[in-house]
């Protein structure tokens, strides 16, 4: 080890050296915790424990988090709000949403028009980043990403939601304990 | 990348030959998938040689191939610590190469949002640089912290680490509810708790022995090599882009530089942690000054800036980040190239280390602080 | 008493079927060692699972709290766990090594409590006369055990690792002999169990005469058992895991088990030679009540219990709060900090009962009441052997740090220079149009 130049040292710092000061702080602090942890009380914010034991009790998601997608329905008539627009195909970067459209006559006014309705909606949310700006293209606050973000499934093949489960939403496990 | 030359011909029986350690791509330490080639004598190190580009995603040439709206999602995934800070630097580019007008209240929550990212960013390094060193309790206590921050991440972009923070011409949404006083009640616990990991490490001799004279750089050096962010002011270079070419709100902020004096992995440490202060100083002046109105800039239909090129850059926490954007017209760039403050902060990896033990090496990719997304791209 | 009539009753038992010899000398122990591995076994569980919820408390969170109420059998789970992975042996490893290397560990961790005086009478297995001596000469057997490992392994990290804790323990197990011997010098036996017995007879713990003593005895033995801040050899963040790298499954968990029972046994030695072992003042009247002995011997079990738990608290809160050292620094410690500080404390230790002997009778000072069976003082002679004690730690470490006091490493804290703050001038904006808005 080379020799350095050392500035002589005051005599409380000797002391404090001596009595190894700055470990027992440490040590001081770590035990504070481990008293606080068990009286449940912090040094500094009076909770001592921050874990939250996940599957039992489920964390409050924010309102305006991105998770599972989900078209929505006319909370009265129950059909799509969709009017396959195509728009959130468009806005998505990574290309995983697929609108299929099917053209059908209706009457409009005693004539005959065609109409574009949503056949099938494809999301594929293994290759979504969840961005939202499908959800912020969709001009008729059909297309939304939910609260919901368990989307593990056992096979790659269940990442692509179709359209009936974009609507009934997927059935998570809700664990008791 | 060079081949690290192994000694394959004994001169004479009692000879130590130099042992080459390989590390990574997956160790504990190299802070995701950076592979390390050391060339030891014993457990001095005497060369060595990184291999990067295991997370290679070619973010440059996707981002060709999307508009200019859709790519600031990709921008995330380089510093994925630093989301909100990355996502900046793509928006501000964009938006000023075409001209557009921030509204104030945009430019005060960008401000409010990126320090807060800083401080999440420091708190992360501070636990894995603590954990490489082996106070493992420091990792605990500093997610604790850290967790604060992707709360209001969560609930202000409605996501944790890769945000999508921004877009081009303002931000999704206008600040939620208690978006005040979830940052008052961050603010104001957040030096109490800078305090707590003060008292286990700054002072502690062992912390010392293990940080003070390791991995020492010079200014010149520094400034050769072309660090930037806290690896650069640690070796006593006053250099800060919020200072020198102030963006977002930062001409209205009263803050401080740290900087350090010998350039080693002590100094880094002392300004890092100095920096998450001044970082909450300018939080709370924010706050304060935070003003009203939309937070939308009006857009054209397709965002297209004009024909030419242009770079900008912010003080991200890691280093300068910049984006240098060619634009031929069209909807989506012609050319994209990213100016990455970790990968260019690695390049005095090999300076730092050579003479020190491999315990060494580890606290100095610790103190470099690297994020291994944003070196690959 | 009626709850230890069974102990009775089975030696009766045993009477019947085997001669007095054979049930004193081969069946009794023969329990005890199953009652003991058992109960070291569970000891080892009980320690890991305290363990992870000390640390969890010490960082704010739970621990486990899965496996039944409040995680406790967690232990149990990850046992299980174990024995039913797989047992990988790398290619081009060492077999026969590889195999061997984690029973040594076991067996020499496991051994040494044979000698341990967990409490007085039956619960001492074999009351050795060299039983110290026994213990620091199988404890160091456990060293064999980690070379063997980093070295079959055929693994660079395992064989870094495995230097690391070789020149690790050969020195540091310098220092472990040395401190013991001031206290050997008051106790004047390598017995363990007359070791407390010599305390119990005082009636004083030999931390109070030999603060520094125990200090080098419990940093050294940290340092042994490859503890944090010593855990150099299996230093998670630089070496992987070190020497058991890639042992995995049955053979990992018998590396486990050794590290905690070896950490038993340093606890162990420590609670007999300064801590007073089972001895606890008043205990001992439950012998003079009749039929009572058997509860005196429990309740010494768990005085002993609780000192040991006191010290195994104290490896937890260190390993959780300090960072770890680097091997040089490691080494320094050994050589420059604790052997020359053993060594000034034989000598200390020496010049104390040289002058409490001395004392005795100068000016109708009285401080040595028998010198029958070790040194026993009197109230005075205990205050000035205390006082000397002391002295003793002042002095060495006064000494030690004038020697060391250039040395890179010894007083970073007066070489820190603070960092500065600057407010350098804002440059031009970004966007001037902006920022001025604002």
């Amino acid at each position: 080890m080379p020799l350095v130049k050392v500035p002589k040292p005051k005599f409380i710092e000797k002391v404090q050296r001596f009595f190894m000061v700055d470990l027992l702080r440490g040590l001081r602090l770590t035990l504070k915790y481990n008293i606080g942890a068990l009286t449940g009380s912090d040094p500094v914010a009076g909770k001592g424990i921050y874990t939250e034991q996940y599957p039992k009790v489920r964390p409050d998601v924010a309102p305006r988090f991105h998770g599972a997608p989900r078209l929505n329905m006319d909370p009265e008539t129950h059909d799509t709000l969709c009017i396959a627009c195509n728009l959130c195909a468009i806005a998505c970067p990574e290309d995983c949403i697929d609108v299929i459209p099917l053209d059908i006559e209706i009457m409009v006014a005693g004539k005959p028009r065609k109409k574009k309705v949503l056949d099938e909606f494809i999301f594929d949310t293994s290759r979504c980043m969840f961005c939202a700006l499908c959800q912020e293209a969709c001009p008729t606050y059909c297309l939304e990403l939910t609260q919901d973000f368990e989307l593990a499934t056992y096979s790659r093949a269940g990442f692509v939601w179709n359209r009936e489960m974009l609507e009934q939403g997927r059935e998570t496990v809700k664990y008791t304990r | 990348m060079h081949q690290v030359e192994i000694a394959t011909t004994q001169e004479t029986l009692l000879d130590t030959p130099e042992m080459v350690l390989n590390m990574g791509p997956q160790h504990p330490s190299t802070h995701g998938v950076l592979r390390i080639i050391l060339k030891l004598d014993g457990e001095t190190v005497i060369d060595l040689d990184c291999d990067v580009g295991y997370l290679h995603r070619g973010m440059e040439k996707i981002a060709e191939n999307r508009m200019y709206t859709m790519i600031a999602p990709y921008w995330d995934r380089l510093d994925y610590i630093a989301a909100v800070s990355n996502g900046l630097v793509w928006v501000e580019t964009v938006e000023q190469m075409m001209g557009l007008v921030v509204p104030p209240r945009a430019h005060y929550l960008r401000t409010i949002l990126t320090e807060l990212n800083r401080i999440a960013s420091h708190l992360l390094w501070l636990a894995t640089h603590a954990l490489d060193i082996g106070a493992v309790t420091v990792l605990l206590w500093a997610f604790r912290e850290r967790e604060e921050i992707l709360k209001i991440f969560e609930r202000q972009f409605g996501a944790r680490l890769t945000c999508h923070a921004w877009r081009v011409g303002g931000m999704p949404n206008d600040a939620y509810d208690d978006f005040e006083a979830d940052v008052r009640r961050f603010v104001s616990n957040f030096p109490k708790r800078l305090d707590e990991y003060e008292t286990v490490l700054s002072e502690n001799r062992i912390w010392l022995s293990r940080t003070v004279g390791i991995g020492v750089i010079s200014g010149e050096d520094a400034v050769a090599i072309g660090l930037s962010g806290p690896a650069l002011r640690g070796s006593g270079v006053a250099w800060d882009v919020r200072k020198s070419r102030p963006y977002a709100a930062y001409a209205d902020m009263d803050f401080d530089i740290p900087l350090g004096e010998n350039g080693d992995t002590y100094d880094r440490y002392l300004v890092r942690l100095e920096e998450m202060r001044q970082s909450r100083r300018i939080i709370d002046q924010a706050m304060d000054k935070l003003p009203d109105g939309p937070v939308n800039a009006k857009l054209p239909k397709i965002v297209k800036p004009p024909v030419g090129d242009y770079y900008h850059s912010i003080e991200g926490p890691k280093g300068e980040i910049g984006c240098y954007l060619v634009s031929d017209g069209s909807a989506q760039p012609w050319r994209v190239r990213v100016r990455p403050p970790s990968f260019i902060n690695l390049q005095a990896l090999k300076q730092m280390c050579v003479g020190h033990l491999v315990a060494d090496v580890v606290a100095i990719i610790g103190t470099l602080d690297i994020v291994l997304g944003e070196i690959d791209r | 008493m009626l709850f230890f009539l069974p102990i009775d009753f089975v030696d009766q038992m045993l009477l019947k079927f085997f001669s007095a010899d054979t049930v004193n000398h081969v069946v009794w122990p023969f329990i005890q060692v199953v009652l003991v591995i058992s109960l070291v076994t569970g000891w080892v569980a009980a320690a890991n699972y305290l363990e992870r919820k000390v640390s969890a408390f010490m960082q704010a969170r739970l621990g486990p709290m899965r496996v039944g109420p409040w995680g406790i059998l967690q232990p149990i789970a990850d046992g299980i766990k174990l024995l039913t992975k797989e047992d990988f042996i790398p290619d081009k490893a060492d077999r026969w090594i590889f195999f061997i290397a984690p029973y040594i560990a076991v067996a020499a961790a496991f051994i040494v409590f044979v000698v341990v005086p967990f409490g007085p009478d039956w619960a001492v297995i074999a009351d050795l006369n060299i039983g110290l001596l026994f213990v620091l000469a199988v404890s160091s057997v456990g060293v064999l055990a980690l070379i063997l490992a980093g070295w079959s392994s055929n693994s660079k990290y395992s064989l870094l690792g495995a230097l690391r804790s070789s020149a690790q323990m050969i020195s540091y197990e310098v220092a472990m002999g040395l401190s013991l011997i001031g206290a050997l010098m008051f106790a004047r036996t390598l017995s363990l169990s007359s070791i407390v017995n010599a305390q119990s007879g005082d009636s004083i713990w030999f931390l109070l005469y030999q603060p520094l003593g125990f200090l080098i005895f419990l940093v050294s033995g940290i340092a042994e058992n490859n503890r944090a801040p010593f855990d150099l050899p299996e230093a998670e963040s630089e070496l992987v895991a070190g020497f058991h790298t890639e042992y995995s499954g049955f053979r990992w968990s018998l590396f486990f088990m050794a590290e905690y029972a070896a950490m038993v046994v340093v606890s162990a030695v420590a609670v007999t030679v300064y801590l007073g072992g089972w001895y606890f003042p008043f205990v001992y009247r439950l012998t003079e009540a009749k039929g009572y002995h058997n509860l005196y011997v429990i309740v010494s079990l768990l005085v002993f219990l609780v000192k040991l738990s006191g010290i195994l608290y104290l490896y937890f809160w260190l390993r959780w709060t300090l960072p770890r050292f680097r091997y040089d620094q490691l080494m320094d410690i050994g050589w420059k900090w604790l052997i020359p500080a053993s060594l000034i404390n034989v000598g200390t230790s020496a010049i104390s009962i040289f002058v409490v002997q001395a004392l005795d009778g100068w000016r109708g000072m009285k401080t040595i009441e028998s010198l029958s069976g070790g040194l026993n003082l009197t109230g005075t002679g205990k205050g000035v052997m205390i006082v000397l004690g002391l002295a003793g730690l002042g002095v060495t470490g006064l000494l030690l740090g004038r020697i060391n006091w250039r040395s890179r490493d010894f007083n970073l804290k007066s070489q820190r220079r603070n960092i500065r703050l600057v407010n350098i001038p804002q440059g031009k904006p970004a966007v001037p149009a902006v920022a001025s808005e604002g």
